[in-house]
């Protein structure tokens, strides 16, 4: 038993929250590690153990219940790794029992949780990366421009359908309409998928937009995360999420199927320049929040972001809070004390703080029960195994995520755990990561999948292409002064500038 | 010669979809790899059925609106390719080595789903049937099982759209006219299984057997907007322009290409010889395949509609004809006579392949070699027969290097080489 030190809670159990819980036990201030979460996490449970300190379960969005624990326990620290504990005031309420929180508080998580607040609060602020945007209250409001032809002289035609609201990064849509003979098709699947959206968000019952449109853009993703004192912001190395469930970018939309970064801080195909000016962008988002809520920003920060041809480094969305998986590469890349950078975001004093990362490659694949992501009931309740030993042989970690520990270990329907490999490339950490899937597996014959292509030597050359293609376009759209300048030529009407029309309207 | 297609839609909002159109399209653009039949199976819990004789836009323009479905098969073809057995339906390319063909091996798919599972099927089939194929399945409830032979002679890519199909063709141009992305081929020996929840994979091997390209698919078969194997066919035909006019130089003013498939080779020609590229010819109505025609005359139709002289781009000129096969060089006859006609001076005919000189036991399209003139006849005598002032071929070692891989990974029995 250690745990002397300070006693810290985690919020949440999946893999993200079980790599926080490992950062945090191996600092030398040797804490004693508290979790809240809802299901038993045998990752989290074991450091929890070993650190003396305390585990339960209890519904993690639920402010009273997580605050009552923590005053309860005692604790001094709590860092809160999912979005919707934010979105619900959880961090609130542990402020209001005088525990130093490093998590978003309500009004801040706004700027994650409505994604159609985001994309105002970036325009009114004149923050770069930007893209046009529509919102609509219900999915009849939306369907005459749902279904506006294809022919429409405007950006209508290709676009990323998404619900208003952060939805476990669910529901989103990317329709292009580049083909006026399946326009039918498509025009129809939006409308339906808009009235699912519709139907889906109600249920959250906290917003009124359900609908948001965007212009479809193209381009290499990555995810930029970030620590935040509410003075200074300090960021760690690039990493890039895969959101396909099956191989080569194919099949639904999943939280992330696995995630590679380094080696060093930029990724392969991102130069510093543009690494830089998504720092900046990602700052000025979180300066326009804290302005505009009048709150603090101490917590995690993260922009999701895309290289594309129209503007360079465009912000896709936020968040308030790591990735899942990207965390995982991130808290595995930190060599800087972690309590130690906990303390200096609640203190104030980030910018005292030298945040050190490892130089290495790392690799993080997610491994999913079949039915994953649309049908969580038939992945649900199998029972998993993973021969942690023969893991840590091959060089590899095991997070656990979705499964829950109660006579056996059983998996909850979403990804049941993440692998992190190291290396001194990436394909390397890939081969070594995807060795070590081999370890793990559903003890019923159910299938568990994940995806072999992650940081593969393939998938690299296609984002260095995607990269090349995006990076020329926009460099010479900035030597023009054309950079993020969209023109439209309405018959009737003339030449006109969609972002002046959007500002308008924001304007009212 | 056959087109084949398949397409699915994910998760638990594919019942929003409906594939019948996107098939339509797709075997719109496999068209010129079988013109004589089309089919498409859609399913949505029942497998529904439409197609016949005729090309795409005629066989199935009417009614295709109405097919429901959120997974579909399709083919272009001569009309076996395509079978039904219970409650699988299946499109296929190439010869599988199978008494009773396609239908046998339907039948056979169908039987063991009874005891295992897709995958397993699959697999199951590339391991027991030998020959050179490939093969989409779909059942009732919408799976596809997609499966190329450890021969990899018949070409299989992968496609997908956002977060909501996939879909596998002949062709990745076909993919792409379906409005998806091309993301990768289908390996030889692999065997993929998308059942709208998952995307399964398995690999056979054959002992003893190495896979090969088919070097015909670079060469005619495959438009050249498609990327096969990761080779752009567009480059390769370039290249072997480029060999060309190393391996066989003339004195010329204009170099002029065969619409379509030897356009590219002839802007290869033009661009390592410096002689310029003239558009040469204008094509009056449907795009058609002059070499698989079935009877002469049909033949000689579609190459006097295909092939209208530009007279002002040959007039008082010497002109390199470039053309990217020869089989019975009534193509060539019939245009090297309206070239001069119109007012070319001397015509030097460079055919972008080796002669052909053996029918492809995978591929009905190739004759017989009496039925092919390069196979008994020199590049003299042939000028000759067809009424040009020279004719070369490109040579065997001149297609390997245009190809750019090596050559016991290609396939040229079609070119005499053995193996």
């Amino acid at each position: 038993m250690g745990g002397e030190g300070m006693k810290i809670l985690v919020v949440g159990g999946g893999s993200r929250e079980h790599a926080i819980a490992e950062a945090i036990a191996r600092s030398s201030s040797t804490p004693r590690i508290f979790s809240v979460s809802e299901n038993r996490n045998p990752g989290i449970r074991r450091i929890v153990e070993e650190s003396g300190g305390e585990y339960a379960l209890a519904p993690i969005s639920d402010p009273g219940k997580v605050a009552e624990l923590a005053s309860r326990w005692g604790v001094e620290i709590a860092v809160i790794g999912p979005e919707e504990p934010g979105f619900h005031g959880v961090a609130d309420s542990l402020r209001d029992e005088d525990v130093a929180v490093v998590g978003a508080v309500r009004k801040l998580a706004v700027m994650e949780m409505s994604k159609a607040e985001m994309r105002r609060m970036q325009w009114r602020n004149g923050v770069p990366g930007r893209l046009l945007f529509k919102t609509y209250h219900s999915f009849e409001e939306a369907m005459d421009d749902l279904r506006s032809q294809p022919d429409a002289p405007t950006w209508t035609q290709n676009v990323a359908l998404k619900p208003a609201r952060q939805a476990g990064g669910k529901g989103v849509k990317v329709i292009e309409d580049g083909q006026a003979y399946l326009h039918r098709e498509k025009a129809e699947f939006k409308v339906k998928h808009a009235e699912w959206i519709d139907r889906y968000i109600s249920g959250y019952g906290d917003l009124e937009e359900r609908i948001l449109v965007e212009e479809k853009v193209w381009g290499p993703e990555y995810t930029l995360q970030c620590f935040s004192d509410g003075y200074t912001i300090s960021c760690g190395p690039l990493v890039q999420d895969n959101k396909n469930a099956f191989e080569h970018c194919m099949g639904p939309e999943t939280g992330g199927m696995g995630s590679y970064a380094g080696p060093g801080p930029l990724l392969p195909f991102i130069t510093r320049e543009e690494y830089d000016r998504s720092v900046e962008i990602v700052k000025k988002m979180v300066d326009a929040v804290q302005r505009e809520s009048g709150e603090r920003y101490v917590g995690f920060v993260a922009g999701q972001m895309m290289l594309t041809e129209l503007e360079g480094p465009t912000l896709i969305e936020m968040y308030s809070r790591l990735g899942d998986p990207e965390g995982v590469n991130l808290l595995a890349l930190l060599e800087t004390d972690f309590v130690d950078l906990l303390e200096a975001m609640i203190d104030g004093k980030l910018s005292s703080v030298e945040l050190k990362f490892s130089e290495e490659a790392t690799v993080v694949k997610a491994l999913a029960p079949k039915g994953y992501p649309d049908d969580r009931r038939a992945a649900g309740g199998h029972p998993i195994m993973a021969d942690e030993g023969a893991m840590t042989l091959d060089g590899c970690k095991l997070y656990w995520g979705s499964v829950h520990e109660e006579d056996g270990l059983y998996t909850t329907g979403s990804r049941a755990a993440e692998i992190l490999a190291f290396g001194s490339n990436l394909p390397e950490a890939s081969e070594i990561a995807e060795r070590c899937t081999g370890a793990i597996r559903l003890l019923d014959g159910w299938g568990l999948y994940h995806r072999s292509d992650i940081g593969s030597k393939h998938m690299l050359e296609r984002m260095d292409e995607l990269a090349d293609r995006a990076r020329a376009l926009y460099k010479y759209r900035e030597e023009r002064g054309t950079l993020g300048k969209r023109k439209d030529w309405i018959p009737g009407l003339g030449l006109v500038d969609p972002a002046q029309e959007l500002e308008r309207r924001l304007r009212g | 010669m056959t087109g084949i297609l398949g397409i699915g839609a994910f998760g638990s909002s594919r019942r929003n979809w409906s594939v019948a159109r996107f098939l339509y399209y797709g075997l719109l653009a496999l068209q010129h790899r079988g013109q004589e039949a089309v089919y498409i199976i859609t399913a949505d819990g029942d497998l529904h059925e439409a197609g016949g004789e005729g090309p795409v836009d005629y066989t199935l323009v009417k009614g295709v609106d109405d097919i429901p479905g959120y997974a579909g098969i399709g083919i272009v073809s001569p009309a076996e390719g395509i079978s039904i057995h219970g409650d699988v339906a299946l499109a296929g390319d190439g010869a599988p080595f199978l008494t009773g063909g396609w239908t046998s091996l339907t039948s056979k798919l169908s039987s063991l789903l009874n005891s295992s599972s897709p995958i397993d099927a699959s697999v199951k089939i590339l391991d027991e049937v030998p020959g050179a194929y490939s093969f989409i399945a779909l059942t009732s409830d919408g799976t596809l099982m997609i499966a190329r032979d450890p021969s990899g002679l018949r070409p299989l890519e992968v496609g997908s759209l956002g977060f909501d199909m996939g879909a596998v063709a002949s062709e990745s141009s076909a993919l792409e006219v379906m409005g998806m992305k091309h993301v990768a081929n289908v390996e030889p020996g692999e065997v993929v299984v998308m059942d709208g929840y998952s995307v399964e994979k398995a690999k056979v091997t054959r002992a003893g057997e190495r896979s090969r390209l088919c070097s015909f698919e670079y060469v005619y078969m495959a438009r050249h907007d498609s990327i096969m194997d990761w080779l752009p066919v567009y480059r390769v035909r370039v290249r072997i322009g480029e060999v060309l006019a190393e391996e066989a130089p003339a004195e010329a003013d204009a170099v002029i290409g065969v619409p379509e498939t030897a356009v590219p080779i002839a802007a290869g020609y033009s661009k390592a010889s410096g002689i310029p590229l003239e558009i040469g010819f204008a094509s009056t109505g449907r795009r058609t395949r002059t070499a698989i025609k079935g009877s002469g005359i049909d033949r000689l139709i579609g190459v006097q509609l295909k092939l209208n002289p530009v007279e002002a781009a040959v007039e008082d000129r010497d002109v390199v004809l470039v053309d990217d096969s020869v089989v019975r060089g009534t193509t060539l006859r019939n245009v090297v006579w309206a070239l001069k006609r119109n007012g070319a001076r001397r015509v030097h005919v460079r055919i972008g392949s080796p002669p052909l000189r053996a029918p492809c036991p995978y591929n009905s399209s190739i004759p017989e070699p009496d039925e092919l003139i390069g196979s008994s006849l020199s590049e003299d005598q042939i000028a000759e027969v067809v009424g040009a002032d020279s004719l070369r071929f490109l040579s065997l070692d001149g297609l390997i290097r245009s190809i750019g891989v090596p050559m016991d990974s290609l396939c040229l029995r079609c070119w005499g080489v053995r193996g």
